[in-house]
């Protein structure tokens, strides 16, 4: 017998993997420069974009520990360290830095 | 080669923000009393940070599970137009598209938007195979050390640890902005992020998606030029 917990988990995956699979079909056919691709695409840059910034600016949880000066100059910093000297992880472990460094001053 | 040459990739910035991430995750399954059989499963098969941690807080809540997995769906939500912006890019049309499927997650989907159009086709699905099963491996490993250490894990280093993954993924998107459309995706989810915090909870990031990412489109149709798609 499963558990409220396991059923869930359950049904979460059986959608998940019925969301990609949709998706998958639905252009499966399709060119990538085809209008509904690129909204789609539209779209998902734009809930990525939202996601980091409600986590900089209003993150719910444990989060919220770190003070709102700190994450949004981390943030900054990540960008600007992008700019200047390309990479990947070099910006984010700058942005790390300058997040944590702030918030224990 | 172009399967290693993938792995590699993978194991840089991808793996640090996949492993701070989950690493979290599995302390938080720790914390909420669950087991690490759940914790493994929801990390490596709903493989959807947000959706994940939605479960987690809401599956102990009064009312049944229905309401707890409506609003995780709602929050992975985004799974759908990523497989369709994605599709297309993964080579030629056939059923070798689908091992793809348990993988789009939003890591290996924003690197392969990145590089899959500088890739042979018929390559492309043998780069996304290498750097998602990388990413998706640092996941699970990552998940059952967290759950392993989450007496040792405070407050503070858990935030940083979850801080690690916005600050991933807003590398990525101000890269990105180098390209019109993806410009302006940034721009209008920007501007339509205050929406997240007006929505209902579940809702709220895909909400905010649909309204900048259709703006952002409806934009791009406007001053529609051939030239700047990519």
């Amino acid at each position: 017998m499963l558990s409220a917990a396991d059923l869930a988990l359950v049904l979460l995956i059986l959608a998940c993997a019925a969301m990609r699979a949709v998706g998958l079909l639905v252009a499966g056919r399709l060119r990538t420069d085809h209008p509904f691709v690129r909204w789609a695409a539209s779209v998902a840059l734009a809930t990525l974009t939202a996601f980091v910034l409600a986590a900089v600016i209003a993150p719910g949880g444990i989060l919220a520990e770190i003070p709102l000066v700190s994450r949004v100059a981390g943030l900054s910093a990540s960008v600007a360290i992008l700019f200047w000297r390309g990479g990947l992880a070099l910006p984010v472990l700058g942005g790390l830095a300058v997040t944590l460094g702030l918030a224990a001053l | 080669m172009v399967f290693r040459s993938a792995c590699r990739e993978a194991l840089g910035a991808p793996a640090l923000a996949m492993a701070a991430t989950f690493l979290a995750f599995g302390a938080a399954v720790q914390a909420a009393g669950l087991g690490l059989g759940w914790g493994l499963a929801a990390g490596q098969l709903v493989y959807g940070m947000p959706g994940q941690m939605v479960l987690l807080a809401a599956v102990n809540a009064p009312g049944g599970p229905l309401p707890a997995v409506l609003g995780a769906v709602a929050a992975n939500a985004r799974f759908l137009p990523m497989a369709v912006a994605l599709a297309p890019w993964l080579g030629p049309r056939g059923p070798a598209r689908f091992l793809a499927l348990p993988f789009i997650a939003v890591t290996a989907w924003a690197m392969a938007m990145r590089r899959l159009p500088d890739i042979p086709p018929a390559d492309r699905i043998t780069w996304y195979l290498g750097f998602a099963l990388t990413s998706w491996t640092v996941a699970g490993l990552s998940t059952r050390l967290g759950y392993a250490i989450a007496p040792l894990l405070d407050g503070w280093i858990l935030a940083a640890l979850l801080f690690i993954n916005p600050l991933y993924f807003g590398t990525i998107l101000a890269g990105e902005t180098r390209f019109a459309p993806a410009r302006r995706a940034v721009l209008c989810g920007a501007v339509a992020t205050p929406l997240v915090l007006l929505l209902p909870a579940s809702w709220a990031l895909l909400g905010a998606g649909l309204v900048g990412g259709t703006a952002a489109f409806l934009w791009g149709q406007r001053g529609k030029s051939g030239a700047e798609r990519r």
